[in-house]
C-alpha cells in the first residue's frame, strides 16, 4: 500500500510542477470591441446589434435589464463579499478579433497556446466529442465530430444556436429560469454572450461527453454565458464544463445561466469543474426540469473564486423523475464557497439524492445551502441528503443551512450532516507507515473527495487531485 | 367571524404606560430602552430566515385595546391538581401567574428555609435588587429583537427563582402561567438563577387563552432567562398547552458556566399559532446541554420552533432531540442552529429532528443548521420526515392489534424517549394530552 | 367545511385589485378581473411568497417575488419559475356579497 501511496504522491508532485506556467499566465489583451465599463440600455442594444440577433431577443435583453435594476441584491449569504461587487466597473461585452473557427488550423496561435497550456488539444485527441472553447465572451473555436452531426445532435455555441435553430431557442430560452428569478439571472439575460446550446433528438444516445472550456482573461471583465440543453424523449447526454482562470488583480464577475430540459425518459448529466482565480465572483443560476421517468444529474466541483454562490436546482415535474446532485467545494484562504442544491418534487414517485462534500482550509469558509421541497402531489417520493464537511485549520469555517419543506405525507425524507477535522488516528496511522504528515493529510483529503472524483472522467479526476494538492501545500493543520 | 380582513396593525408603545413608570431607575431605563427599540425596529421582513414560515405581523397587536379578562374554568382544575401534588410532596412549591398580573405562591416559605427564593419579579426587584439588576435583561433584551423588546417594555409582573450556591432543591418547582380569555394579552416573564453547584428542576406550564376564535384571539409574549452558574445542574421543562384561539410568542435563553449542566424540555401541544425560541449558550469550559423537544400538532395548529446551542467555551457538549408529530391540517416549522465559536475548542454537538406525519394535509418544514468556526469539533445532525412505517403497523395488526391501537402504540413509542426526561407526575398528564390527540385517528 | 362563506362585498374590490383575507384558518386572496371574482391561496407555490402584494394582469395573477403567473380560473402556472399551480377556491356572488367555498 505504501508503494502505491508513494507512486501517487510522486505523480501528483510532477503533475504540479508546471502549475504556475499553466494557470498563472495571461495573454496580452487585444480586443476588437472592448466597449466601455458599465451597464445601460445602450450597451445592451450594442451587444444585440453586434450579434445581429432577432428583435425578440433584443427585447428580452432590455426587459431583463429593467428587471435587473429593480431587483434587490440577495439579503442572505455573504453580505460583505456581495457588497464588493461594483456593477459599474465591469465590461459587459468583449470579443476577440478572430471570428469563430470550425477548423483547428485556423485558430490563432496565441489562443492555441492558451488552450495548449490548459490541455485542450490533448484532451480532444483522447475522447472529445466536440470542443466549444469560449475565449472571452464569445466562442472562437468549435469543432464537432461528424457522427454527432449525423445523429442530428445540435452542439453549438449559444450565439450560433440562436442563429441556426431559432425555433428551438425561442421556444425554450428562459422557460426554466426567467429573468424575474433573481438579480443575476436578469443580468445574464440582459448581457449574455456565448455558452452552449445542445439539442439531442429522441432516442439518441450521445456516447462521448460533450465538453466546453471557458476562461476569463481581461481585467474587470464579466463573463455571462448562457447554456441551454434539451434532451428529447429517451435520449442521453453528458456535458462537461471545466474552467480555470489566470490570476488578475481586480475583481471579476462571472454569472452564468444554465437551463436543462430532460423530456420523458431522457438522461442528462452536467459535470462542472471550476477553478476560478481568487478575485472572481461566481454567481450562477443552474436549473433543470425533469419530465416523466427522466433523470438529471449535476456533478459540481467548486474550487477557487472569492465568492461562489451556486445551488443547482432540479425540478422533478414528471412522474417517476429522478434527480441527483453531487458536489464538492474547496474553500481556501479568503474564499467563500456558498454552494448547495435544490430539489423540487412536483410529481408522484419522484426520487432524489444530494451528496455534498466540502473542505474549508485556513480561513476559508464553505457553506452548504440547500432546499428540498415536496409538493402535495408528490406522493411516494424519496429524498436523501448527505452533507460532509472537513475542516483544516484553526480558523476554517463550515456552515450547513438545509431547508426541507414537506407538504405531502407519503414521503421519505432523510437528511444527515457531519462536520469534523482530519482524524488524528488516521493521520497517526499513515505517518507511522512512513508518510510525511502533509502527504498523509493529502491522502485523507483525496479519500474524502473520492465519491466525487470517481464520477469524473479520468483526466478531470487527475486535474482535480492536482488542484487539491496545490491547495493543500504547506498545510500544517 | 371566521373571516378576517388583514389590516396592518401599526402599534407603537406610547410614552407613558403604567409599566414604564414602575420600579427603580435602572428598571425604568431598561423598559424605556425596550420601548424605544420596539418602536424604531421594523417589522422583520417576511421570508427572511426565521420569519419564513410565520407572518411577524401576527404578533403585533394594540395592547391598549385589551382589557383584563376572566380566566378559563379549566384553570381551577389544574391548579387543584398541582396543589394536591404539593400537598402530597410531589413538588416543592407552586407559583401561579395570572396573565402576568397576579402572582400567588404556595410553598415558597418552606423553600426560603434553604435560602431558595421563589417570588414575584416585582417583589424580587425590591428584596433582591442586586441579583435582579445583575441578571434581568441580560439574555433577552431590547437588542434581541422587536418582540423581545415589546415584552421588555410591557411586562407587568413575572416570576423569580433563585437557588443559592451549593443548595439542591430536591423536588420540582412548578410554575403555572395562565392567560386570559378572548382578546386578552399578556407578557409573562421569568428569571431563574441557579447558584454554583446548586440544583433545580423547574416546570414552567403555560395554559389558558381564548377558547373560541369567534370571540377573539388572545395573545401572550413571554420571555425566559435562566442562568446556571458554575457546576450547577438545572432541568427546565416548558409545557405549552394553551387554548385553541391563543397566539404565543416566546423567547427562552439560558446561559451555563463552567462545569454546569442544563436539560431543557420544550413540550408543545397547544395554541393556534406559536413561535417559541429556545437557546442555550455554553459559556464555560465543560458545560453540557441537552434538549428534548416534543410537539404534537392537530387541527389547524401552526408551530414555529427554534432551538439554538451556542458553544462559546472549550470542551462543551450539546445534544438536541426534537420530535414532531402532526395530524389533521397542522403545520410545524422547526429551525435548529448549532453554533461553535472560533475560540471554543474540542466541542461536541449533535442534533436530531424527527417528524412523524399521521395523515395527508399536514406540513412539516425543518432547517437543521450548523455554523462551525474552528476545526476541533465533532458535530452532526440528522433530520427525517415521513409517515408511520407501514411495516410496523402491519406487524402489529398481524398480531391481532387493531389498527387504531397499533398507531397509538407506535406514536407512544415515538414520544416515549422524550417523556422519560419529564418528572413522573407531569408525565402522566402529558400522556393524557397525547392520548386525547390520538383518539380520533 | 364544504359550504360557501361570505367573505366580502363586491364594492370592496375594484377591477384589478387583490384583497387578502383569512377564512377558516386559511390565508386567501380575492382577485377581481374584468370577468369577475376569483379566490386563490395567498401563498405562491414556488417559494411561499404571499400573493397579496402581487398584481392582477388580465386573467392572471402575478407573484411579487419571482414573477410566476397563474391563471386565476384554473390555478395553472402560465409563467415560470413556479412548476406547480396555485390552489383555487370556488367563488359565487349573490347580489352584493362575495362567497367562497373552501374544500
Ligand atoms: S415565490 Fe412566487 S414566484 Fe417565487
Amino acid at each position: 500500500m505504501s508503494d502505491a501511496i508513494k507512486q501517487q504522491n510522486e505523480s501528483l508532485s510532477t503533475l504540479n510542477a508546471d502549475y504556475a506556467a499553466k494557470y498563472g499566465f495571461h495573454d496580452p489583451v487585444d480586443y476588437f470591441h472592448k466597449g466601455a465599463r458599465g451597464l445601460n440600455h445602450e450597451v445592451v442594444e450594442m451587444i444585440s446589434r453586434m450579434k445581429k440577433e432577432p428583435r425578440w431577443m433584443a427585447e428580452r435583453r432590455h426587459e431583463a435589464l429593467d428587471i435587473f435594476y429593480s431587483k434587490p441584491m440577495p439579503k442572505w449569504g455573504n453580505q460583505q463579499a456581495l457588497g464588493e461587487i461594483d456593477f459599474e466597473n465591469i465590461y459587459y461585452f468583449m470579443k476577440p478579433i478572430e471570428r469563430q473557427q470550425d477548423n483547428w488550423d485556423d485558430v490563432p496561435e496565441y489562443i492555441k497556446k492558451t488552450f495548449d497550456r490548459l490541455g485542450i488539444p490533448e484532451a480532444e485527441q483522447k475522447f472529445l466529442g466536440g470542443v466549444s472553447a469560449q475565449y472571452e465572451s464569445e466562442v472562437v473555436y468549435h469543432s464537432m465530430k461528424e457522427d454527432l452531426k449525423k445523429q442530428g445532435i445540435v452542439f453549438l455555441d449559444m450565439d450560433s444556436g440562436l442563429r441556426e435553430r431559432e425555433d428551438i431557442v425561442k421556444k425554450f430560452f428562459g422557460t426554466i429560469i426567467p429573468s424575474t428569478d433573481n438579480k443575476f439571472a436578469a443580468l445574464n439575460t440582459a448581457v449574455w454572450s456565448g455558452g452552449s446550446f445542445i439539442y439531442v433528438p429522441p432516442g439518441v444516445n450521445v456516447t462521448v461527453p460533450l465538453q466546453a472550456y471557458f476562461r476569463i482573461n481581461a481585467e474587470n471583465m464579466g463573463q455571462f454565458e448562457r447554456t441551454l440543453i434539451i434532451a428529447d424523449k429517451g435520449s442521453r447526454v453528458h456535458y462537461i464544463e471545466g474552467c480555470t482562470a489566470p490570476v488578475y488583480s481586480t475583481d471579476s464577475l462571472h454569472s452564468a445561466v444554465v437551463e436543462l430540459i430532460a423530456l420523458d425518459d431522457a438522461y442528462i448529466r452536467y459535470t462542472t469543474i471550476q477553478n476560478w482565480s481568487r478575485n472572481i465572483f461566481n454567481l450562477v443560476t443552474k436549473r433543470a426540469t425533469v419530465h416523466k421517468n427522466a433523470t438529471v444529474e449535476w456533478v459540481d466541483g467548486n474550487l477557487g473564486s472569492r465568492l461562489t454562490m451556486k445551488y443547482p436546482c432540479i425540478q422533478l415535474v414528471g412522474e417517476g423523475a429522478r434527480g441527483e446532485v453531487l458536489s464538492v467545494a474547496f474553500a481556501g484562504v479568503d474564499q467563500h464557497q456558498d454552494a448547495g442544491a435544490k430539489m423540487i418534487h412536483a410529481a408522484p414517485n419522484t426520487s432524489s439524492r444530494i451528496t455534498s462534500k466540502s473542505i474549508s482550509k485556513d480561513n476559508g469558509r464553505a457553506s452548504y445551502r440547500g432546499l428540498v421541497k415536496i409538493h402535495k402531489n408528490a406522493v411516494n417520493s424519496k429524498v436523501s441528503v448527505e452533507c460532509d464537511a472537513l475542516l483544516i485549520g484553526d480558523d476554517a469555517r463550515s456552515d450547513t443551512y438545509p431547508t426541507m419543506e414537506i407538504d405531502s405525507e407519503k414521503v421519505r425524507v432523510e437528511h444527515e450532516a457531519r462536520v469534523s477535522k482530519v482524524a488524528e488516528e488516521q493521520l497517526f496511522y499513515l505517518t507511522s507507515r512512513g508518510l510525511t504528515e502533509d502527504d498523509a493529510r493529502l491522502l485523507i483529503v483525496n479519500g474524502f473527495m473520492e465519491p466525487f472524483t470517481k464520477e469524473l472522467p479520468l483526466e478531470y479526476a487527475v486535474e482535480l487531485n492536482r488542484l487539491i494538492e496545490l491547495e493543500m501545500e504547506g498545510s500544517i493543520g | 367571524m371566521t373571516t378576517m380582513n388583514k389590516t396592518d396593525v401599526e402599534y407603537t408603545i406610547p410614552e407613558v404606560t403604567p409599566e414604564l413608570e414602575r420600579g427603580p431607575v435602572w428598571l425604568r431605563d431598561q423598559r424605556r430602552a425596550s420601548r424605544e427599540a420596539f418602536n424604531v425596529a421594523e417589522v422583520p421582513p417576511r421570508g427572511l430566515h426565521l420569519w419564513r414560515y410565520t407572518d411577524p405581523k401576527t404578533f403585533l397587536y394594540d395592547r391598549d385595546a385589551v382589557a383584563d379578562t376572566a380566566y378559563s374554568e379549566n384553570y381551577d382544575i389544574v391548579e387543584k391538581i398541582e396543589l394536591d401534588n404539593l400537598k402530597n410532596g410531589n413538588i416543592a412549591a407552586l407559583a401561579t401567574d395570572l396573565g402576568g398580573r397576579d402572582i400567588k405562591l404556595n410553598g415558597a416559605d418552606e423553600l426560603a428555609k434553604q435560602g431558595v427564593v421563589l417570588s414575584s419579579l416585582s417583589s424580587a426587584v425590591e428584596h433582591h435588587h442586586e441579583l435582579v439588576e445583575n441578571y434581568l435583561y441580560r439574555l433577552v433584551n431590547a437588542r434581541t429583537g422587536k418582540f423581545e423588546a415589546m415584552n421588555g417594555a410591557l411586562w407587568n409582573d413575572g416570576i423569580f427563582v433563585y437557588v443559592p450556591d451549593g443548595v439542591t432543591v430536591d423536588k420540582p418547582i412548578h410554575l403555572l402561567r395562565e392567560s386570559g380569555l378572548a382578546r386578552s394579552s399578556q407578557f409573562p416573564r421569568l428569571l431563574v438563577v441557579v447558584g454554583k453547584n446548586a440544583e433545580l428542576t423547574l416546570i414552567d406550564e403555560y395554559g389558558g387563552g381564548s377558547l373560541d376564535e369567534n370571540e377573539g384571539i388572545s395573545h401572550a409574549n413571554g420571555a425566559v432567562e435562566i442562568f446556571g452558574l458554575e457546576d450547577s445542574r438545572t432541568r427546565y421543562v416548558m409545557l405549552q398547552r394553551q387554548a385553541s384561539a391563543m397566539k404565543l410568542y416566546l423567547t427562552h435563553r439560558a446561559q451555563i458556566e463552567r462545569g454546569a449542566s442544563m436539560l431543557t424540555v420544550p413540550l408543545a401541544f397547544g395554541a393556534l399559532l406559536s413561535k417559541e425560541n429556545f437557546g442555550v449558550t455554553l459559556n464555560g469550559e465543560g458545560a453540557d446541554s441537552n434538549m428534548y423537544g416534543l410537539l404534537f400538532g392537530s387541527g389547524y395548529q401552526h408551530f414555529d420552533n427554534h432551538t439554538l446551542h451556542h458553544h462559546a467555551a472549550d470542551n462543551t457538549s450539546s445534544n438536541i432531540d426534537f420530535k414532531v408529530v402532526l395530524k389533521d391540517r397542522s403545520h410545524s416549522a422547526y429551525t435548529g442552529l448549532i453554533r461553535i465559536d472560533n475560540d471554543a475548542r474540542t466541542c461536541q454537538a449533535y442534533q436530531e429532528n424527527r417528524n412523524l406525519l399521521l395523515n395527508e394535509g399536514v406540513r412539516a418544514d425543518t432547517i437543521p443548521e450548523l455554523e462551525i468556526l474552528n476545526e476541533d469539533v465533532q458535530c452532526s445532525h440528522g433530520a427525517t420526515i415521513g409517515p408511520m412505517d407501514p411495516e410496523s403497523v402491519f406487524y402489529l395488526e398481524a398480531r391481532g392489534i387493531e389498527r387504531d391501537e397499533a398507531i397509538r402504540m407506535i406514536v407512544s413509542g415515538f414520544v416515549d424517549h422524550t417523556l422519560k426526561t419529564v418528572p413522573d407526575d407531569l408525565r402522566q398528564r402529558i400522556g393524557t394530552f397525547v392520548a386525547q390527540r390520538l383518539e380520533r385517528i | 367545511m364544504a359550504d360557501f362563506v361570505k367573505v366580502a362585498t363586491v364594492d370592496e374590490i375594484a377591477v384589478g385589485e387583490i384583497l387578502p383575507l383569512t377564512v377558516h384558518h386559511r390565508d386567501i386572496v380575492i382577485c377581481r378581473t374584468a370577468d369577475g371574482f376569483f379566490a386563490v391561496a395567498d401563498e405562491c407555490p414556488h417559494d411561499s411568497s404571499p400573493i397579496a402584494l402581487g398584481h392582477v394582469d388580465g386573467h392572471e395573477v402575478v407573484c411579487p417575488r419571482h414573477g410566476a403567473r397563474f391563471d386565476l380560473a384554473t390555478g395553472d402556472v402560465t409563467a415560470p419559475p413556479a412548476v406547480v399551480g396555485i390552489e383555487t377556491y370556488e367563488v359565487k356572488v349573490e347580489s352584493n356579497d362575495i362567497f367562497v367555498k373552501l374544500n
